[in-house]
């Protein structure tokens, strides 16, 4: 009897235990490659059309291993402790400049991806990357309000509009210290990149005022919060509004006339990487009109692409979401490592969540 | 005796490279400190230590325990009449409903918090049918505060509870009760002096997992609290992924570990010392 109730306690010990790990799933190991022809890509999930990738590896006779992971940091180290394992890797924008300093990316060779000139000038070479020589943009987009219009009547024009008490219990922000201490640095008509004290002390005061009107803060979730219409404004990433509003035509997304975050995932390859002109030739591939058109379609975000654009469904070109992305791309500033004061955003974050 | 111990090898090795050096580099790290681009810088320090002595840490922690020691009360209290009621069953039916109380459990956790999400949010199931039937004109703001929270760790926990209590109440010798009866104790009376002080190992078995369990959680203040509240498992969290501070959260991680082997050091001390007490009652008579 007792050794039976042991065993179901065992059973529910692994069940509650896996559960706690939280996001982690199980990843598939990437096989030791037994012959070259294996490309080792480690990218975020559900980030390219599985088809483009069958194409691939029909036209290049090989074998592409997608592994994924949950965040930046999560890459970050899997790549320091032996990156030689994956030949392509998709770092957000600061999470380059992190790799860079760390020495962690080889330099691209162009010559093997002559696509890349088929990305929109605004896009090369940015701030994360200046020589432009280590990474190239893949999805793209911009921070903005979101909002239902059946809640929210006038159309937000500044980050200002988050503070209406109208909105109590209502908004959401995002679950990022950067991001959100940033909104709040624009909105002050500071840098979303300070490490002055006094604008970041400034900037976390007036949040300070606005977190017990917040329902959640979210990134993972916020889709569903806002099609669910549990809330009615709030900060979101375009191609979640995208999203967002395909589900639920009463969504709204504007970019604030202070200005906001820009950010893009890209594509790098590691330093050592075993299959690095594979690497570069799946790079290319991917940057094809037309690959890149179907591509894009299927995982609806801005196609950074310029050639791509005849091929693009009416549809796709119209999304009034990835629009908004494309205008407002002078808006935007890049989030840069800010190195020390990291440690003093997070203090912040940690009394925003603590309510002290 | 000597082939006993021979067995026992694969268990050692196993415990001390997977359990013993992973511990040991934690408490390496938390001696370390952070390079401006998140590195992990070698040089003994105890400022991580220090760091943590600041009202802002100390709260949430204080906040923390709170929150553990009010789960584990719960789950006493819901725990123990469920698991009571399971043991008065017939004996074909304890090991269903045994069963039925863990079934959940065969659900990934993260998953199920999710359905409470969809259960109590405004537009939720329960929600909707409370407006429905007319008990309410608006929907309640169920979710993202303290109690959601408070619901779904003891949601969580529950059966870590109910499993001991169970143990130690099927294990219970009934014909004391039927003596204590015959001596005019009245069944409360009989609970109090001897089902009770007879079950308390499995009350302390489940307080335990449940305690070191509720210490730890970070899914459900993320989940059903909106993140909004930060236990110490959420800042744990935080410091090895946004601020990639990994000695600052090390050393909150040793911290918590030491500090839940004192707390349950003393547990046990109080309860056998309690124990002891009642076998002395026990001897005299």
């Amino acid at each position: 009897m007792s050794k039976k109730l042991l065993t179901l306690l065992l059973i529910l010990a692994v069940f509650v235990i896996a559960g706690c790990g939280g996001e982690k799933k199980e990843e598939k190991k990437p096989a030791a490659p037994p012959e070259p022809q294996v490309l080792n890509l480690f990218s975020w999930a559900d980030n390219f059309d599985p088809k483009v990738i069958e194409k691939f590896e029909q036209e290049y006779k090989c074998k592409v291993n997608y592994d994924v992971f949950g965040n930046n940091e999560e890459l970050l180290a899997k790549i320091q402790a032996g990156g030689a394992q994956y030949d392509v890797i998709q770092p957000s924008d600061y999470m380059v400049a992190t790799m860079l300093k760390l020495n962690l990316l080889e330099e691209l060779n162009m010559a093997n991806i002559p696509n890349s000139k088929n990305i929109v000038s605004t896009l090369k070479a940015p701030v994360y990357d200046p020589t432009g020589k280590y990474s190239i943009v893949y999805t793209w987009g911009v921070t903005g309000i979101v909002y239902n219009k059946k809640f929210v009547k006038e159309e937000p024009a500044s980050w200002n509009d988050l503070w209406n008490d109208e909105y109590k219990g209502r908004i959401i922000l995002l679950n990022d210290n950067r991001e959100v201490i940033g909104m709040a640095l624009k909105k002050d008509g500071f840098s979303n990149n300070s490490t002055n004290p006094e604008e970041v002390a400034k900037a976390v005061a007036d949040l300070k005022k606005l977190v017990p009107n917040v329902l959640a803060f979210d990134t993972d979730t916020i889709k569903q919060k806002f099609i669910a219409e549990e809330a009615w404004i709030g900060m979101m990433w375009s191609g979640d509004a995208s999203f967002t509003y395909n589900d639920n035509k009463n969504i709204g997304f504007t970019v604030p006339k202070e200005g906001t975050v820009i950010w893009a995932d890209t594509f790098a390859i590691p330093k050592g990487a075993k299959h690095k002109e594979l690497a570069e030739k799946f790079i290319n591939f991917i940057y094809e009109p037309k690959i890149s058109a179907q591509n894009y379609e299927y995982i609806g975000y801005n196609d950074p692409n310029e050639k791509a654009m005849q091929y693009h469904s009416k549809e796709f070109k119209n999304d009034p979401m990835l629009k908004i992305g494309y205008e407002n791309i002078d808006k935007g500033e890049w989030l840069t490592d800010i190195g020390e004061a990291l440690t003093m955003y997070d203090r912040y974050w940690t009394e925003l969540k603590t309510g002290k | 005796m000597r082939n006993g111990k021979l067995l026992v090898i694969p268990t050692v090795a196993w415990l001390s490279i997977f359990f013993v050096i992973p511990l040991l580099i934690v408490v390496a790290v938390s001696f370390a400190s952070r390079t401006a681009y998140g590195q992990i810088f070698f040089q003994l320090t105890i400022s991580n230590y220090i760091r943590f002595l600041e009202p802002l840490y100390l709260s949430i922690f204080a906040g923390t325990l709170f929150t553990a020691i009010l789960t584990t009360v719960l789950t006493i209290l819901m725990g123990y009449p469920l698991a009571y009621y399971i043991a008065q069953l017939p004996k074909k039916w304890q090991q269903p409903a045994l069963v039925l109380a863990m079934i959940p459990f065969w659900i990934n956790f993260l998953i199920r918090s999710y359905a409470w999400v969809i259960i109590l949010r405004s537009q939720g199931v329960l929600n909707t049918l409370l407006l429905r039937i007319g008990v309410i004109d608006q929907p309640l703001q169920l979710l993202y505060n303290d109690t959601a929270v408070m619901l779904g760790m003891v949601y969580a926990l529950l059966p870590f509870m109910v499993l001991p209590i169970y143990v130690s109440l099927e294990q219970l010798d009934y014909r004391l009760l039927e003596a204590a009866s015959d001596l005019g104790a009245k069944p409360f009376t009989a609970f109090r002096k001897i089902t009770l002080p007879l079950t308390i190992p499995g009350i302390a078995a489940g307080t335990i997992l449940v305690f070191i369990s509720s210490l730890g959680m970070f899914v459900v203040p993320d989940v059903m609290g909106g993140a909004k509240s930060a236990l110490i498992g959420n800042l744990i969290q935080n410091q090895f992924l946004s601020a990639r501070d990994w000695p600052f959260g090390s050393a909150l991680s040793i911290v918590l570990a030491v500090l839940s082997l004192v707390l349950i050091m003393l547990y046990y001390k109080a309860l056998s010392l309690q124990e002891g007490g009642e076998r002395n009652v026990k001897d005299l008579a």
